[in-house]
């Protein structure tokens, strides 16, 4: 593929992942952080693809997208907080 | 205040980071243990993609160590989760759930049995292949309210994988005096679903124990540690 | 700028964003998120170590004409980060356990209050 066009992928995908990052640290509600959190290992999943990593791409985005998420929700409906 | 203090910390750490890789320089070439398994792990393993080869034959002890880690964790969630029971699960669920769990999982879990399948070959492989499976079978734990079926079958097929995967190793050390050998099966032509030795039985070992530790953990936290 | 550098920045900047959140924050599960951040960006910088511009992925089928030590990237990085993604999750999930067994013994999900752990 063209280089300029991968650049530009990567480029986007790499600043939204860190401006999705620092909004999920900054965040005040807890259902944002998490939900921003699986976009960052959506956008990872781009990363690696773009690194020539599909083994890496196809686990990061069935994993960090699903199933992580799925568990801190969990954690988010269970933690007891006065 | 405190951000500001941390975020000197933590840059002071990545400047260590960057430091490290300034001296090692941006990689010109593959190392000499990679050059070796690009340009001679197609005819001793006889595997198309190269990341399978190096996980499942090349570096398959780190792997068994690796998924010894992967049973330790999960062990410890279900082992804490049933001596501190959180009470019964969640309420019903809605309807859109409902109806995506009775269409939605046969085929993810056909797609996770064709990726781990056809590890050697395409992309995949038995990690992917059985957090793909995983998450079918948490699309399936998301719509039931009570206990389910699989469960109970869950540490069989978990601890039936392992023993499958050491006794594979095994098998090569018996027969040709190298733990995982890939040459105790036939290796076929490469590019046929039935080649590259003891790589597919293998992927198909990982692919069983990763998705049964996962769905495992997930029907843990849905049912507050089984029984109680 | 060029494409390895990008991908080194934007993992860079994933390490140190984690690294903060793990610092800087009080609540339980928001370290627990913020280690799942910092776990990723060292994921893309291993597997950026073996990314060579240019070249293609470890598969070696018929759209590799040289020899495949010029031709593919780096197979080892790979294979470790495979691995060490699922090991992060499952690790994870024994975090997000051991936060909320704690709020429920303690009453509070925030590290300020948690006086009597001290020793």
């Amino acid at each position: 593929m063209n280089p300029d066009f991968l650049l530009g992928i990567a480029s986007v995908a790499g600043v939204s992942m860190i401006i999705a990052a620092v909004r999920a640290i900054f965040v005040r509600d807890l259902l944002s952080a998490i939900i921003l959190v699986g976009f960052v290992s959506l956008t990872a999943s781009v990363l690696f693809f773009l690194m020539d990593a599909p083994d890496v791409a196809i686990t990061e985005a069935s994993i960090g997208a699903g199933i992580s998420t799925v568990i801190f929700l969990w954690g988010r409906s269970k933690v007891r907080e006065e | 205040m405190r951000t500001f203090i941390a975020f000197l910390l933590a840059l002071y750490l990545v400047f260590f980071a960057a430091a490290a890789f300034e001296s090692f320089g941006e990689p010109q070439g593959l190392g000499r243990i990679a050059e070796h398994y690009a340009a001679e792990g197609f005819e001793e393993v006889g595997a198309i993609n190269l990341v399978t080869a190096v996980v499942v034959t090349y570096r398959g002890l780190d792997t068994l160590g690796e998924v010894s880690v992967l049973f330790t964790a999960a062990s410890a969630v279900i082992l804490l989760l049933s001596v501190f029971p959180l009470g019964k699960p969640a309420n019903k669920p809605s309807s859109i759930v409902l109806l995506t769990m009775k269409v939605l999982p046969g085929p993810i879990l056909l797609f996770g049995g064709y990726i781990i399948a056809h590890g050697h070959l395409t992309p995949g492989g038995g990690f992917p292949g059985g957090a793909v499976v995983a998450s079918a079978a948490l699309l399936v734990l998301l719509g039931c309210t009570q206990e389910v079926g699989f469960a109970k079958w869950l540490t069989f097929a978990e601890s039936m994988a392992g023993f499958s995967f050491a006794m594979l190793g095994f098998w090569g050390l018996l027969k040709l005096g190298q733990f995982l050998n890939n040459s105790v099966l036939f290796l076929g032509i490469p590019g046929q679903l039935l080649s590259a030795g003891i790589i597919p039985l293998i992927s198909a070992a990982i692919g069983v124990k990763v998705a049964s530790e996962l769905s495992g953990i997930l029907v843990a936290y849905r049912c507050g540690g089984g029984k109680e | 700028m060029s494409l390895s550098l990008v991908l080194l920045l934007s993992s860079m900047g994933l390490l140190l964003t984690g690294l903060v959140g793990i610092m800087a924050k009080k609540h339980l599960l928001r370290i627990a998120l913020a280690f799942t951040l910092a776990s990723t960006g060292v994921n893309i910088l291993l597997v950026w170590t073996g990314y060579l511009a240019g070249r293609k992925a470890p598969i070696i089928d018929a759209s590799i004409e040289e020899i495949a030590t010029v031709a593919v990237v780096d197979p080892v990085p790979q294979a470790l980060v495979l691995t060490s993604i699922v090991i992060g999750v499952a690790v994870s999930a024994l975090l997000v356990v051991v936060a909320v067994l704690t709020s429920r013994e303690l009453g509070t999900a925030d590290v300020r209050r948690m006086r009597n752990l001290k020793w």
